[in-house]
């Protein structure tokens, strides 16, 4: 392993393991002084995870195993994710591949798991949530599949790390297959992230919850651990963005600065979004999801056709 | 039968040539093994005949377990045995490695099928014929796939459809199920044209073991194949007597119907477009693309809609059917594309989900036959907290709705992965107009995956979790031993073949036409992928949930109810198939065309009453079949006025027949 792999390793580590509660913290902060309130500090989830931490776990009646165990599978899933995906165009070879496609089937074993710890409750609202959320990944997913295709064209390859590399100098973005799947990857980005305009991560209304509903039930470390997921899928979606979509030319180190940048860029502009636009009507974000196929589409034909942009 | 017999004497005459000195020690034991298992099976069904029922599904399971041997050295050992493929109409019998693969997952799940049989068929007379169907069933079907020439193929092609027909008839009679089982007859007949089409004019040019058919004559061949084998297979649009046939049988016949039958329907069709009109054209895998999509997104669209277990099981067969198709189709299209490597991937990425969606699918059709047994009806809404009742046939039947939702790291994953893949190297390869209708499949892939995911979320939740909805849950316990040990053998399969895929892929491989090597590893490796490392991945998720579990620690507080809103979680709160799907059936509103419909009772005005109907029809009977049914009908009603009952008509009849082929003889038509 080389100094490089292992600076990788420890970004990969540290920083979707120790940061990623970072991200939505300050998504939450930018918000608050966008409007015009001065709002928590980034560090509050890390407050929250550590209050959490502190308190027992409550198992509701009726639960089983299931209820058990999903919020490991989802944290554990999250955790692989972490592993698999390339920072700086650099992945340490941690034997578990680096393939796009796996990483859409790992994002589909947590939600799995979490829906189905919804149906052992029984609990209307989760079940009400855990519905919707993966109604939504239904279209998410196909969006999603499509977005990594474009994104792999330059590098001819779904390995995450060739496509890293592939979109690094900022070439791809002469073709207008890669604008659409920009476009694609942001809305995928909103969906998984569970934020405005797709779901109200800040809602105390337990009918228009679609990612808290599942968690209603939940307490103590098991809540954490949850929580700590859903930050997780914030680091893990805003670093796809960063290292497939945007430019980030040059050597590892110019590289790994360029990550941050984008995420320093990213994060504000999640902000902005969740501050201008309204959440969606539920039936209206299929069509969001749909509109985002249609655009991929779109540009692949116009890839085909020879159009540049 | 006179047919089958001659067969199998020159199966036999042709097995004893090849034992004759020069034949490997593999080749030996695998004409010993299948020649014994097949005598095996004949003995089961002469057994079943004479009622000595536990007996005969033994020996039935003693021969199937030969048989899969068999299939393992050939497929294995990469030979054949017995005759080759030939175009003369005479009987013939073999085995060559494609057919081993599948004699493979014939024994896969025919062992657990018999096992089930033996808790489930009485020792009654019904019991025996019972028994002895089903031995000739599964013999059938092997017979399908020793069958090297066309005679054996069709002989044993309509023993197949007809043998199942009859074990539903014997299982229930009821008017429904006569009304399914003749609708079955129908559509497999009529779509089955297609299959004596294929095969016999392949046979007249002699390209069934020689050169394959080109030009029109290939055309015509591949349509009438499609229909033919897709119709059996269950493929969108063709595929609307499977959700009504399959739910019918008795569970260890529905393990067969769609863990093995519908799929030798598809490796009829890997025979013809694969190798006897090899190489099929660009548009032949085109199509197979668009068929292979519209039956994986529609199949589980409408098995989300369903409300009783067997008839979801049956429509989501349908959808994996639509995945293997996928899969052929992507491989035709490579092939056509000279990309042979990712051709012969695809290739066994479709065997690889053929064998995967036999061992989920036979897990879940019994798993739910074992259910019943305990508790009835089979209605989605009216199960439910059977976890607790019945752990090891419940948590069998979850480990299997998990697999087939395509889930990491279990079996169906690795299979739906590689078909992901072998699709996205069609736009990734070179890019062409294909490369559109290529991704669009993707996305259909993609959405069938979520899809999947919706609606065994909402199976394992409806029936197994919660709390019982009916008083027969309440009750309920494990099922016998036999039916208990093969959910869950089938299940332990569905977690051991999802690390073991990269074992097994390589040999899958080498199937394909081409010749392209693979090497057995605890990956799939394959080229322009980040590859699937199928074994590390298990052992990954093992470790980081393990290790999650100790760190979370075992500090509780005292159970609590579930939150309501502050009211008691009554049952009438509990959610329904309906309601956990409502997000999806609005948003698809526009292509389901849902019926919903509130009454309402008013007197005086206080509301009375509110009553609420609701139902997603399914438009492929009401929109497609039901006009083409009835016309049917009405044209078979107008043709009854022919036979008239009089003498002078039909001598009329006579007449004008004799004087027509006299004009025709005349015109030098015809003679």
């Amino acid at each position: 392993m080389t100094a490089q792999t292992l600076a990788a390793a420890a970004v990969q580590v540290i920083g979707g393991v120790a940061l990623a509660p970072l991200l939505p913290g300050t998504i939450q902060t930018w918000k608050a002084r966008l409007q015009g309130r001065r709002g928590p500090s980034p560090l509050q989830p890390y407050r929250e995870l550590r209050r959490l931490w502190s308190r027992s776990r409550v198992t509701p009646v009726p639960s089983s195993a299931i209820y058990e165990l999903a919020p490991l599978v989802s944290a554990a899933s999250a955790l692989l994710i972490l592993l698999l995906l390339p920072v700086a165009s650099t992945a340490p070879d941690w034997g578990l591949g680096n393939d796009a496609f796996v990483l859409v089937g790992l994002l589909a074993l947590g939600r799995f798991a979490i829906a189905l710890a919804a149906w052992d409750t029984g609990s209307g609202f989760a079940l009400m949530g855990a519905g919707r959320d993966l109604t939504f990944a239904v279209f998410a997913e196909a969006l999603l599949l499509v977005v990594l295709v474009l994104l792999a064209l330059p590098a001819g390859s779904t390995d995450l790390v060739a496509m890293d590399a592939a979109a690094a100098d900022g070439a791809a973005w002469a073709s207008p297959a890669q604008w659409a799947a920009v476009a694609g990857l942001l809305i995928v980005a909103l969906a998984e992230t569970g934020r405005q305009p797709i779901d109200n991560p800040d809602t105390h209304l337990e009918l228009t919850m679609v990612h808290e509903g599942p968690l209603l039930e939940y307490a103590g470390r098991d809540l954490a651990l949850l929580q700590w997921t859903a930050a997780a899928r914030h680091w893990i979606v805003l670093v796809l963005v960063a290292e497939l979509a945007l430019p980030h030319p040059g050597p590892f180190g110019v590289q790994l600065l360029a990550l941050a940048t984008s995420l320093a860029v990213l994060v504000p502009l999640l902000a902005m979004i969740e501050t201008a636009q309204a959440k969606l009507r539920i039936l209206r974000v299929p069509l969001l999801l749909g509109g985002g196929l249609v655009l991929c589409l779109m540009g692949l034909a116009a890839n085909l056709l020879g159009v540049s942009a | 039968m006179l047919l089958c017999g001659r067969g199998i004497c020159t199966g036999t005459f042709a097995i004893c040539r090849a034992l004759d000195g020069r034949a490997s020690a593999n080749v030996s034991v695998a004409i010993v093994a299948s020649l014994v298992g097949a005598g095996c099976l004949l003995g089961g069904i002469v057994l079943g005949i004479v009622r000595r029922v536990p007996l005969a599904l033994g020996l039935q399971t003693a021969g199937v377990v030969l048989l899969g041997v068999a299939g393992v050295v050939l497929l294995v050992g990469g030979e054949s045995v017995g005759a080759g493929f030939r175009s003369e109409v005479e009987p013939a019998l073999g085995l060559d490695p494609l057919s081993g693969f599948f004699v493979v997952v014939l024994g896969v799940v025919a062992v657990p099928a018999l096992a089930y049989a033996r808790n489930s068929i009485p020792a009654t007379a019904a019991g025996g014929a019972m028994a002895a169907l089903t031995g000739g069933f599964v013999l059938a079907m092997a017979g399908l796939l020793a069958a090297r020439d066309v005679s054996v193929f069709l002989a044993c092609w309509e023993l197949m459809t007809l043998l199942p027909a009859a074990a539903i008839l014997l299982y229930a009679r009821d008017a429904g199920v006569r009304r399914a089982v003749f609708v079955y007859l129908a559509v497999t007949h009529i779509g089955g044209v297609g299959v004596w089409v294929a095969l016999l004019t392949l046979a007249s040019h002699g390209a069934i073991g020689g050169v394959p058919v080109a030009g029109g004559l290939q055309a015509l061949v591949a349509i009438a194949a499609l229909v033919g084998f897709a119709t059996k297979a269950g493929v969108m649009p063709f595929h609307v007597w499977l959700p009504r046939a399959h739910p019918v049988a008795p569970p260890h016949l529905s393990a067969l119907m769609s863990g093995v039958m519908i799929e030798l329907a598809l490796y009829g069709l890997v025979r013809v477009l694969f190798e006897w009109l090899a190489p099929a054209p660009l548009w032949v895998g085109l199509l197979l693309l668009a068929l292979g999509g519209l039956s994986a997104l529609g199949g589980v669209v409408y098995a989300l809609m369903q409300h009783e277990l067997k008839r979801l099981l049956a429509f989501s067969s349908i959808e994996n059917v639509g995945i293997v198709v996928l899969a052929l189709g992507a491989s035709l299209v490579l092939a056509s594309r000279g990309e042979t490597t990712w051709s012969a991937l695809a290739f066994g990425a479709a065997l690889l989900h053929v064998l995967n969606h036999a061992v989920f699918k036979a897990a879940l059709f019994l798993g739910a036959g074992a259910i019943a047994h305990r508790v009835g009806s089979l209605e989605l809404d009216r199960l439910g907290g059977l976890l607790r009742r019945m752990p090891w046939t419940a948590a069998g039947f979850a480990v299997a709705a998990m697999a087939i939702a395509g889930l990491p790291p279990l079996n169906g994953f690795a299979s739906e992965w590689l078909t992901l893949q072998s699709l996205a190297r069609l736009p990734l390869g070179q890019t062409d107009g294909t490369a559109l209708v290529v991704a669009a499949a993707l996305a259909a892939l993609g959405a069938t995956a979520a899809l999947a995911v919706l609606c065994f979320v909402k199976v394992i939740g409806l029936v197994l979790l919660g709390e019982p909805r009916r008083p027969e849950c309440e009750t309920a316990s494990e099922p016998p031993a036999g039916m208990r040990g093969a959910v869950v053998g089938l299940a332990a399969l569905c977690v051991a073949l999802g690390p073991a895929a990269g074992l097994i892929l390589p040999r899958l491989v080498e199937l394909a036409p081409g010749t392209v090597e693979l090497r057995p590893a605890a990956e799939i490796a394959a080229p322009g992928t980040g590859s699937l490392p199928t074994l590390a991945l298990t052992l990954a998720l093992a470790a980081a949930i393990l290790g999650l579990r100790r760190l979370r620690g075992t500090r509780r507080a005292p159970a609590a109810p579930v939150w309501a809103s502050g009211q008691r979680a009554a049952p009438s709160l509990a959610w329904t198939s309906a309601g956990f799907t409502k997000t999806l059936r609005l948003a698809l509103e526009g292509l389901l065309r849902p019926r919903r419909e509130v009454e309402t009772q008013v007197r005086g005005g206080v509301l009375l009453a509110i009553t609420y109907r609701g139902a997603v029809p399914h438009l492929f009977d009401t929109r497609l079949y039901g006009p083409f049914e009835r016309t049917a009908m009405r044209s078979a009603r107008r043709a009854r006025r022919l036979q008239s009952g009089n003498l002078r008509a039909y001598l009329l009849y006579l007449v004008v027949l004799v004087l027509g082929m006299l004009a025709l003889v005349r015109a030098g038509v015809i003679g």
